[in-house]
């Protein structure tokens, strides 16, 4: 099995083979889109953008509903917390808890826009190699002055794929230790402050180690963080180009 | 190929790991390195990578000297390493990723680093995990697709450090196997283990006790020698068998029998 969050889903679509810089510059303007409207149409017609994107790169509906799954909690508690902490018409009392249909309104606009960040994240890092993305962002980061801050821009691309790797690794392995300190008699509920103690120790512990791990691993394999190339050339081809005009139209319409 | 001399090593915090190891290395041998826990092979392994520059003495690599960064790059995809756990040696986020990183900081153009990426997947039987997260793969794949990580370098030495400890023996059975062959294509090997079982395939076995060499020669002579508990392994029960079928002068063979099979033919030879 392979990992279900953010995962890459190998192909051949046109997707697939836009440059990586195409599609990372694209998430970003549809990020401005996304934070910038608050009509339902709109967010409708991108649902509409969205679901055919899915279609003509036969990717797996399934797929995304698992990458918005593990957010959905948050998703509800601004939903809820917009809900009944916004002044307005009264759609329905509930005791001391008062809904408003603004609040079902402003509440809806902010989980949807936080849903489709997701979502067209995750039709990114479906359609493009991780390897891909890294060295996409590499390359838009080459122009920034970064030698000034003492760090190159593979340095930069590298941190950020490692830590997109590391966060599940933590993850795991705050799972194996809850589970054993748990096995061990730790009752969580009971003495909490004893718990986290019990569980952040060893837990920051583990990552500083693996840390040092990486880097020797790194070292070992001629890493240095400078004169890199890449297993995948970028390259723009002209939809890439007639994608970055349309952007910026896109942009210019919105904000001006 | 490799030419340790004189080897010294205290860690910072002055504790000594290595003290005046000389050791050689000929080009396309299968040297086995074993010894207790703590007694320096990691360390030793750590310097022939370029990972460690020597406190005292020196570690030349097809004659580069590993205390001159200059050469740390040509000298660490010379002699590559493949390390102990499986899980803290990944790099990238795919398979694919992971085994291109190498290539990679190599600066290879793109066209020959999907060739050698391709080959080095075959070769060890994981082409069809390419896009797989190393994160989910079970602890002997995840071995597999640390090798394939350091064959795409094309490295001349392997150095492998207890790469088989975390492993189940269907598991060791197949990366000794994929060592074996590398090593009859040429390759040199230097396999730092603690299981006689597999010091069978060494061309030269390398016994070490607090950071000294004390044995370095034939494996089958030295373990002849050794009484099993002592330097950190326990025979297996095969071999303990047939020393004692040789001491009792039962079997008559010229060489201490290490493996089932070896014993196997020594018995059918008494009739
Ligand atoms: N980073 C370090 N800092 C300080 N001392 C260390 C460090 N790493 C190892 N040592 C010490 O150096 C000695 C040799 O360690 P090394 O890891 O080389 O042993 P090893 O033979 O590989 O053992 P094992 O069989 O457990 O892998 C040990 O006494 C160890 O405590
Ligand atoms: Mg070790």
């Amino acid at each position: 099995m392979n990992d279900l969050f953010l995962s890459f889903v190998p192909g051949k679509s046109f997707l697939h083979r836009l440059d990586p810089r195409t599609k990372v510059l694209g998430l970003m303007a549809v990020s401005f889109c996304i934070l910038k409207v608050s009509s339902f149409e709109i967010m409708a017609l991108m649902a509409i953008i969205f679901a055919i994107l899915v279609i003509a790169c036969h990717l797996p509906f399934l797929h995304f509903v698992r990458s918005v799954r593990p957010m959905l909690p948050f998703f509800t508690f601004i939903f809820l917390m917009q809900l009944l902490f916004t002044e307005g018409t009264h759609l329905f009392d509930f005791g001391l808890l008062k809904g408003t249909y603004e609040g079902f309104l402003l509440g809806s606009i902010l989980a949807l826009r936080f849903i489709f960040l997701i979502l067209f994240a995750a039709l990114i890092t479906a359609t493009t190699s991780p390897s891909g993305i890294t060295s996409g962002i590499e390359r838009l980061l080459r122009p920034l002055p970064l030698k000034y801050l003492g760090i190159s821009s593979h340095d930069l691309a590298m941190m950020m794929s490692l830590s997109l790797y590391f966060v599940p690794m933590l993850f795991d392995s705050f799972r194996d230790l809850r589970d054993a300190q748990i096995s061990r008699g730790l009752d969580i509920r009971k003495e909490p402050v004893k718990a986290i103690m019990s569980l952040t120790v060893p837990l920051v512990r583990m990552a500083l180690r693996s840390v040092d791990e990486v880097a020797l691993a790194m070292e070992s394999r001629c890493y240095t963080g400078e004169g890199r190339s890449s297993m995948y050339v970028l390259e723009f081809r002209s939809l890439d180009y007639a994608l970055l005009v349309f952007y910026c139209v896109l942009l210019f319409l919105l904000y001006i | 190929m490799i030419k340790i001399k004189n080897l010294s090593y205290q860690y910072p915090d002055g504790s000594s790991a290595l003290d005046s190891i000389t050791l050689n290395i000929r080009k396309g041998e299968f040297v086995a390195i074993a010894g207790k826990n703590g007694c320096g092979k990691s360390t030793l392994l750590r310097h022939i990578n370029g990972l460690l520059p020597p406190t005292e003495g020196s570690v030349i690599v097809k004659r580069m000297d590993t205390s001159d960064p200059i050469n740390l790059q040509e000298i660490r995809r010379t002699a590559a390493m493949v390390f102990q756990d499986p899980q803290s040696q990944f790099i990238g986020m795919t398979v694919e990723d992971d085994v291109a990183f190498g290539p990679e900081n190599l600066s290879l153009p793109s066209a020959e680093i999907k060739r050698r990426v391709s080959t080095a997947l075959e070769s060890v039987g994981m082409s069809g995990y390419r896009y797989n997260t190393p994160r989910t793969l079970s602890g002997g794949q995840k071995q597999k697709v640390a090798l394939a990580s350091v064959l795409t370098m094309e490295p001349e030495v392997i150095l492998f450090d207890e790469v088989t400890s975390m492993l189940d023996s269907n598991s060791r059975v197949d990366i000794l196997s994929l060592i074996r062959q590398l090593h009859e294509a040429g390759t040199t090997i230097v396999y730092v283990t603690h299981l006689i079982e597999e010091l069978v395939h060494a061309d030269r076995l390398v016994l070490m006790e607090k950071g000294c060499i004390i044995q370095n020669g034939n494996p089958r002579e030295i373990i002849s020698k050794i009484s099993s508990g002592s330097f950190g392994f326990d025979a297996p029960p095969i071999i303990e068998l047939s020393k004692k079928l040789v001491g009792a002068g039962i079997i008559k063979s010229s060489f201490l029998p290490l493996s089932k099979d070896e014993l196997l033919e020594a018995i059918c030879r008494l009739k």
